[in-house]
Parts: structure tokens; sequence; C-alpha cells
């Protein structure tokens, strides 16, 4: 069989979160009962105008910025037409020629490895209405209310080659688009969704070859699995002497294939014309530049200097900047240098993140802050608590709001640490148990974890359980 | 420049009777062959700076209309939604 | 004199003198209606409130109110313009029962002025035609010869205004729509520059082109109206922010050093002798006043109907895609599945001419032809445009015919589609330009018909052009005798 590369492309639509729609006043808002929010505008009615709200311009354009597209300052809108009973004009408010943003790229990380995306282009549009099917009635039923919610289309170059590296593309643009807090991105209610463009070719090569496209992919997994599906498909068909159609395919996650969708019986031809009824967007210098300052630190460039910064590995990055509230805490205990950040990594990961998943809250709803977090750190890194008695302290602190420090005092945790005083019991339980101190130096290893066992016994569990055990080590030697 | 009017039907949802058809081919050629002394066109239509658009506030406006109101002229309503035949594809 | 016989200028003077009602303007324009509908068919729909509306401009006077100038006069509304809870059909079987939900932006501000709403006008299907011919409701007669047309397709706004059915009214103007009906009627028409009044409720056909327009026996009434409608509408993006003068105050009369250009290409081998001798009559009165002419040519005017027809017809082609039979309008009864669906409804929805115009759009957008056709279109409106925008640097109006002949007899011309769009030849530039222009009567033909001269302006110079048009009508001794043309 012949060596394949897959090639993959993305289109990405994103509902942008703004309050009202994109081309009338109407609430743009999920879940409300059906066709009640709707007007002439967007239902299409005869005699009714577009208005392009301006929000909807601001977050392109700093999602442009976030993909380091370049942004075009003068463009416009264009129509899409085509007949559908979920489209009322029979036509969509697109951008054809000439988007909003273009020639842009994403650096993403794929199993610790950097590879640049390319994107073609990201532009504005309306979105359209739901189709649901009811028992009870043998056609469709059509609920406008989606229709002229705003969508930015994101569209990728053909440089996706797997579909690990398509799943990272996905969950970096995702991370970014809540990030900006543009988008929220909610697949199961339709807010992020993704055409995926397929096709593969004998590695070596460099012409594109035939692709399909593949809709109803609902979520990241139903991404990586449309595309490893599609991927063998047509290796099979190309190894077994057939060519690839170009079609159009729809994604059944639950059967795990992709069927082709059924052909109209002409392909469809968009014919694309400039909008009448909207003018040139036109967006100044100064405006375009104060967009570009207000994107903050995205998630991506912050897992990467978290990796750089503090040698963590990839996904322990990734989890901490998952969460604004996670990684604002992490920096402001790292800022203060009192403990190491590996170990702030960790008890953010582990302890905090189980607290509050188990409660449900948010890190902002719990007591912890920076200040008492380092504090609890530094004692278990300084040996005054152990590892254990840190957990108990950070629950009680959660629990309780009490200061650390008050509660290792109070729950009497500090362990000894007082070498003088540690020698002196190892050397009592030496005494009282010369039969195990010989056993182990006649070669029975065991009898290390046995007297180190003695030893925090005897000192009521009070004892530096590492200190312990190296002394035990170091007499044992002698 | 033949066109294939059928096909132009289909994509504007319209249905040309047989008996209609050479004639609307006929009136559509000569509308069409007027068109073709129009002079070469320069670069592409790009957007006009001189009108830029005043863009609208982003205010989202609740109960200005029912569904009711909206739905009044539809030919077919069930469970509150439009009905139409079966989609295909 | 009756009062459906009057202007608006004058009867807004006797509403402010109390020398009449509200009530007794309605009651004789609706009386006059019932005598000569049957003969005209100008409405398609009148209003049965239209006492209500007159005792309520009555009622608000008798308190002292302080009303607009335009308050109780009765006033049509072509019926492509969105009237909420009256029935707005574009003369098409696909809106004959749709009942709109909202009012048009120029409805909301009618109304406010306590203008008293006739009823909706007869006109050609969607505004596509020039004879009101092609409507699916009725045919309507020109008042001069009820064997003629009145012109369209706002031909049942003109031929109200011209019977005496109303006192103003309403219509569009996509290629000539408001002006070649005004000059088949003997009555005055303005399409306004293209921004200065909100589309928002006006049933679209060609978006870039269209906009309402004022029509009345004179130059006063027609300018009132026209300082009611325009203003910035922020439903409409294409709507301008200005200010606007109040038009009709400020009409002066004086033509001295007033600059006329005559565009040898308007007066081409189409145009009627008759009309041409009328239309150069118009400009040497005006000359004789002060003014001073000089012939122009605007060679590009040439490709003016082709551009005109493409750039019209691909807009319409997508602007009327939405009549899909899915949320209002016409449903065919028997279909199976959603495309048959479609194709039954658009089909029996619309007649002919729409037809033809949707499949000439849906050619001239679709893929491979683009370039070859809209694209040289939008260039060569390109074009006209700077031509037009020189030809007024030396120029401060030009004077033209506004349709090569009076009007025609009823289904003469509709055999022969290209020779009717051919006529258009003196309206579309100002649609493609998107620049003012105004109709105003110049005499009858032997016969009697009313011709009609148009004057053109810069954008945004409408007070220049009625300026020109008053000036005229005055020289001439009023376009408006007294009584009706009937």
């Amino acid at each position: 069989m012949k060596d394949y590369e897959i090639v993959i492309g993305l289109e990405v639509h994103a509902e942008l979160n703004t309050q009202s729609k994109i081309y009338c006043s109407c609430r743009s808002a999920f879940g409300m009962d059906v066709n009640t929010q709707i007007c002439p505008v967007c239902m299409g009615l005869p005699g009714a105008l577009p208005t392009l709200n301006e929000k909807v311009v601001e977050y392109a354009i700093r999602m442009g910025h976030a993909l380091n597209c370049h942004i075009n300052t003068v463009c416009r809108q264009d129509r899409k037409n085509y007949f559908y009973p979920d489209l009322p004009k029979g036509y969509q408010i697109s951008q054809a020629d000439v988007p909003l943003c273009e020639n842009g790229y994403l650096d993403i990380l794929v199993g610790g490895e950097a590879r640049r995306i390319r994107v073609n282009r990201i532009h504005i549009e309306e979105d359209a209405g739901k189709l649901l099917h009811d028992g009870a009635y043998p056609g469709s039923l059509a609920d406008l209310n989606r229709c002229g919610v705003p969508l930015i289309e994101i569209v990728s170059e053909p440089d996706l080659r797997s579909s690990a590296e398509a799943r990272a593309y996905l969950e970096t643009i995702r991370s970014i688009l809540l990030c900006l807090g543009i988008s929220d991105c909610k697949m199961q209610e339709g807010s992020i969704r993704c055409d995926v463009n397929v096709s593969v070719r004998e590695k070596g090569t460099r012409e594109l070859t035939v692709r399909c496209e593949m809709k109803n992919v609902n979520s990241f997994r139903a991404a990586v699995r449309g595309i490893e599906y599609e991927a063998k498909r047509q290796i099979e068909i190309l190894e077994g002497g057939g060519t690839i159609i170009q079609e159009t395919r729809r994604w059944d996650d639950g059967k795990g294939m992709s069927f082709p969708m059924r052909t109209k019986e002409d392909a469809q031809d968009y014919r694309y014309f400039p909008e009448p009824d909207l003018l040139t967007i036109v967006v100044d210098e100064e405006k375009v530049q104060a967009l570009k300052e207000s994107i903050p630190e995205l998630p991506h460039a912050k897992i990467r200097r978290y990796m750089k910064d503090y040698g963590f590995a990839e996904i322990d990055a990734a989890l901490i900047t998952e969460d604004i509230e996670r990684a604002a805490l992490f920096e402001a205990c790292a800022e203060s240098g009192r403990c190491k950040p590996k170990n702030i990594c960790n008890w953010i990961l582990a302890d905090l993140a189980k607290y509050t998943n188990d409660t449900g809250q948010k890190i902002s709803q719990t007591p912890i802050t920076p200040k008492r977090l380092t504090e609890l750190i530094e004692q278990v890194e300084k040996g005054v608590i152990s590892n254990t008695a840190g957990k108990k302290a950070f629950l009680l602190m959660m629990e309780t709001g009490r200061e650390p420090l008050a509660i290792i005092e109070e729950e009497g945790m500090a362990q000894n640490s007082n070498r003088e005083e540690l020698r002196q019991l190892v050397r009592e339980v030496f005494s009282d148990n010369q039969k195990s101190v010989l056993d182990y130096r006649n070669g029975k290893g065991k009898a290390l974890g046995y007297l180190v066992g003695q030893c925090m016994k005897r000192s009521g569990g009070k004892a530096n359980p590492s200190l312990i055990r190296e002394i035990v080590t170091h007499m044992l030697s002698e | 420049m033949r066109m294939d009017i059928q096909h132009i039907a289909k994509l504007a949802r319209l249905h040309i009777e047989a008996e209609a058809l050479s004639v609307f081919e006929k009136e559509m050629e000569t509308i069409v062959k007027m068109a073709e002394h129009l002079p070469e066109a320069e670069d592409a239509l790009l957007p006009d700076r001189e009108t830029p658009m005043q863009l609208r506030r982003d205010e989202a406006e609740d109960g200005k209309f029912t569904r009711e109101e909206m739905l009044m002229n539809a030919p077919e309503v069930q469970l509150g939604c439009l009905a139409v035949p079966k989609t295909v594809g | 004199m009756n009062l459906y016989e009057k202007t608006a200028t004058e009867l807004s003077d006797m509403l402010r003198r109390k020398e009449c009602s509200a009530a007794e303007i309605s009651q004789e324009v609706l009386e006059r209606t019932e005598t000569s509908e049957e003969r005209i068919g100008a409405y398609i729909t009148r209003c049965e409130d239209v006492m209500q509306q007159a005792e309520a401009v009555d009622k608000a006077i008798a308190e002292g109110r302080a009303l607009h100038p335009l308050a109780g006069i009765p006033i049509a509304l072509k019926d492509n313009i969105s009237t909420k809870g009256i029935r707005t059909t574009c003369a098409s079987r696909m809106l004959e029962n749709y009942v709109p939900p909202y009012d048009a932006a120029v409805t909301e501000k009618v109304r406010r002025a306590g203008m008293v709403i006739t009823g909706k006008t007869n006109m050609d299907e969607f505004a596509m035609g020039a004879s009101t011919e092609t409507s699916y409701m009725k045919v309507t007669h020109n008042p001069h010869n009820p064997e003629y047309v009145p012109g369209g397709s706002s031909g049942g706004s003109a031929a109200a205004v011209a019977a005496g059915e109303t006192i103003l009214s309403l219509g569009s103007d996509t290629g000539g729509s408001i002006r070649q009906p005004a000059a088949l009627c003997g009555i005055v028409g303005l399409k306004p520059t293209y921004g200065s009044v909100s589309r928002y409720g006006l049933v679209a056909y060609a978006s870039s082109l269209e906009q309402i327009g004022p029509m009345g026996k004179t130059v006063r009434d027609t300018a009132m109206l026209y300082s009611l409608i325009c203003g910035r509408d922020q439903m409409d993006a294409t709507t301008v922010r200005r200010e606007y003068p109040d038009f009709a105050s400020a009409l002066s009369g004086k033509v001295q050093g007033l600059r006329i250009g005559v565009p040898r290409e308007y007066f081409g081998d189409g145009i009627c002798p008759e009309v041409s001798v009328a239309v150069w009559e118009g400009i040497r009165l005006l000359e004789q006043a002060g003014a001073s002419v000089r012939e122009i040519s605007l060679p590009d005017t040439e490709y003016a109907v082709s551009a005109y027809y493409i750039i019209a017809s691909a807009e319409a082609s997508s602007n009327l895609a939405r009549y899909d039979g899915v949320r209002y309008g016409f449903r065919a009864k028997h279909y199976k599945g959603l495309t048959d669906m479609y194709e039954r409804t658009r089909s029996e929805g619309f007649g002919d001419e729409v037809k033809r115009r949707v499949m000439l759009g849906t050619f001239v957008l679709s893929s491979g032809y683009y370039d070859a056709y809209y694209k040289k279109a939008r260039a060569a409106q390109q074009r006209i445009k700077r031509e037009l925008a020189d030809a007024f640097r030396e120029c401060d109006i030009l004077i033209t015919p506004t349709y090569p002949t009076p009007a025609f007899p009823l289904g003469e011309k509709s055999d022969d589609p290209l020779k009717l769009y051919m006529s258009d030849i003196c309206t579309v530039t100002a649609n493609l330009s998107g620049l003012p222009a105004i109709s105003v009567p110049c005499g009858k033909t032997a016969s009697g018909l009313p011709m009609g001269m148009q004057m053109m302006a810069p954008a945004f110079s409408e007070q220049v052009l009625l300026n020109a048009a008053y000036a005229y009508e005055t020289l001439c001794g009023g376009f408006w005798s007294g009584g009706t043309v009937i």
C-alpha cells in the first residue's frame, strides 16, 4: 500500500454572544419558545431591511487579531442565494470577495510539537433558523428564532495533517473564543459548529486532490472520528483503483460513518453579488489598533509561556490556562517566589480541582486566595507539615475559610523536623528493636520499613517521615 | 451565449410550461443581446469608500412583535412553527 | 370648485383658516371616488375608516393642537408600501391576501402627520412594468382617456390624483415608475435622491435603484409631501444623515442664471415629435425668463437601458426569492415535496413579466455569466454616474422628455417587452446614478393626452430641481387651473 498523507481543512462557525442579532435588534438568545424572537427583518417580511450590529464587527476583528490576520478596514457584505425553509429571505447575507479578516495563522501544539496552521479568512454572516421534526406532522417545522444570530466563519487552509492536529486546532480556536469572551462555544447548543474537508494524497506530492466536505460534525470527538473514517474510506477507494467523487457527506456519529448527502438535482450556484441594502463597512485604523491592544494573553500563548518559563508539560499548562481563574491564581502564587511553581501547579490541578468539581463552585466562590495557597504550600515545602496533613489543612481551609497557619496551629499538624530530637528517637527505637536492626544488617531490606514505621509510631505520627527515613537509613549504614 | 432555460428555471424555483419555454427563451435572449454591447469592465468592483455605513448599537429590544403577529400570514402553522413539506437531503 | 379639485396647498390653508373641515374634504374625495372609480380603477384597496381618520384631525384642530401642514389631507399609497393592518398586495397573486404587521417608515410619517390614507393604489406587479397592465388585480385607466394606460408602475397613484380620487399620493420609482405615470396622467412626480427617503417597508424590487416619492397636482404640493417623507431612518442603512430644508417654503420661481443642459441622447429617434416640441417649448420659456441653455452630449447614455435591466433584474431575482409559500403569501394547493411546492407556488403566484425578470436576473448572476453581464453592467453604471457628475459641473439642471410618447392604448405594447424596455431610456439614468428627477406636465397632444418634461439635478439638489419646476409651472400659468382632468 502506498504511503498516504491526510489533508484537512476546517471551517468553524461560531455564534457571537452579542445582545442583539446581526441585522436587527431582536434578542440573540438560545432556547426561547419557537418563533418568539423574530421581527420583520429576520423573518424576511416584504419590505424589511438589515442594519449591521457594530459589536459583530468588533468581535470579528478581535478574533482576526487573535489569529494574526490582516484586517480589511474597507469591506462589504454579499448575498449568498439559495432556497431552504430555514432561510427566510432566500439568501444569506455573508461576505464573499472581501472578508473582514484574512491571511492569518494559528500556532497549535500537538504532542508537544508546535505547528503553524494558516487561516484563510474570517468573515461575518447571519445564521439560519432551525428545522424541527415532530412525529405528528409529516413535514418539517421551521423555527426562525435563530435567523440572524451573528456568526463568524473561520476558514483554515488545508494545512492540517492528522485528526490529532485537527482536534488541537479546534480546541485552540475554542479556547481563544472563550478567552476573548465573544462566544460561549457550547457545541451542544450549536454555538460552535464545524465542517471538515478531507482529502488524501500520496506522501511527497504537493498538489491538492479531490476533497469531500463533511457536515453534521457535532463535537470535537466527532471531528476526530470523522476525519479518521473519511481518510480510511478515501484511501480504500484509491487503493482499489477508484476515484474520489467531490461531494458533501453527512457524518453520522452514531453509526461511525459518513454518507453522501442526497445530491440536489443541480449543484449549488449561490450567485453571490454585493448586498445592496448595506453600504461599505469602514473601520478606522485607531479603532482597529485599540481592538488589537484589548486582546489579553491568549491561552495557547500562555501555555507556551508556562512550558518555557516553568518547565511544565503541555498537558499541565493547558489545564491551568483552561480556566481564567486558575491561571490567575497560579500566576499570583508563582509571582511570590515563595514556593515552587510545579507544586503550585499540582495543588491547583489536584486538590483544588477536585474540590471545585465536587462542590460545583468556581474558584472565586471559594475562600482560596493566592496568599493562603502560597502559605500552605510553603509549609509543606519547608516540611513544617507533611503532605498528608497539608491536604487535610487545605480542605479545612476551603470549608471554614480559616487561615492555613491558624489551622496548622489549632489542629496541631506541625510535624517534628528537629534532627537532634529525631536522632534520639531513632536511637531509642533501634535499642528496642535490636533484632530488626540485625536483620537489616544481614540483608533483610524490609526491616528498614518496619523500623521507620516504629519510629513514626513512637512519635505519634508527628515526626517528619522523610527525615525519619533519612536518619534511619543513615544510622543503619553506620 | 446560449442560456439553459431549464437550468435557470431550476435555480429560480420556477416552473416554465413546455409551450412557454421557447417564447421565454427567445424573449430573454433578445434582452440579453442588448447587453452584449456593454463596454468591458475595469477591475473588480471594489467596495465604495465614499459612503461608509453607520452601524447599529448592540442593544436588544424585547417584545416588539408577538408570534401571532409574525405568523399571521403564514399558510400553515403547526406547534408554533412554519410547516413545510419534508425537506430533501 | 369642489374640494377634491383643489391642491393640498389650498386645502391646508383652508383648514388652517377653518374654511372647511377635514371631514368635508374626505367626504368629497370619497364621493368623487364612488363616481369615478369604476371607470378609472386606481385603487386595489380603499380604506374603510377614511371618515374616522378625518374626524380625528378635526378633533385635534378643535382642541387647538398644532398640526402638520398636511394634516387632514387625503393621500393614497402605492400598494407596495407596507401599511399595518391594511393588505399590501404589490398587485400580485403572490401577496393577494398579505396583511403587513408593521408600517413602512413613510407610512408612519404620513400617519403621524395626520394625513388621511384613502387606500392602496394599483400598480404593475411588483413594480415591474411601465403601464400598470401587469397587475394581477385589475386594470387602471388613464383619466384623460380611459382606453389608454395611465403609465406605470405607479399608475394607480397617478390616476387617483389626476381623477380627484385623492389629493396626494406616494409612488415608487425604480426605472421611471413615478415620473412616467405622472407624465402620462398630467401631474407632478418626483423621484428623490437615492438615500433621502427610507425604503423600510417598501416591498423591494431593485434595492440600489428605487426610492419612494411624492406625486401631486402641483410642484408645491409635491414639495410639501417630499419634506414630510425625507430623512435619515435608522431602519434603512442606505439613508443618509443630513439636514433637509423646508422645500415648499423656499420655492422662489426665479430662474435668472439657471444653467440648463439639454442632452441630445435623450431626444433620439424614438421620441415622438409632439413630445420633443413640447419639451423644447418649455425649455425656451425658461430661457426667456433668464436661464441659459446649452446642448450637451452624454454618450454613455446608450448603455443605460441594458445596465438598468441587468442590475434591476439581478437584484429582483434575489429580492423575490423570499416568495416561497412558507411564511406568508400564496402557496400552491397541490404539490409533492418541498421543491415542487416552491416551483408551483412561484409559478402560479407570479405573472409572466415578474417571471421574465426573475429568470433574467438569475441568469446574469449565475456561475460563468456574472462577469459578462452583472459586472459589466455595474461598470457601465459607474461610467454613467461619472458622466452625469461631470455634466453637472457646467449645468444646474438637465431637461429631457420624461417619456418618448404620451399614453398608449391599453394592450398595445404588452406583447413586446423589449419595445417597452427601450422606452425607459429617459428615466433610468436617474435611478442608475441615484440623482433626483422630477416630471412636470408640459402640455397635451392634439388628441388630449398629457406629455411630461423631466428635470434632473445633482444629488441632494431637490431645492434647485423644485425651484426650476416651480418656475416653469408659474411661467406656463400653472398645471392645475382648477377642476380635474375629467
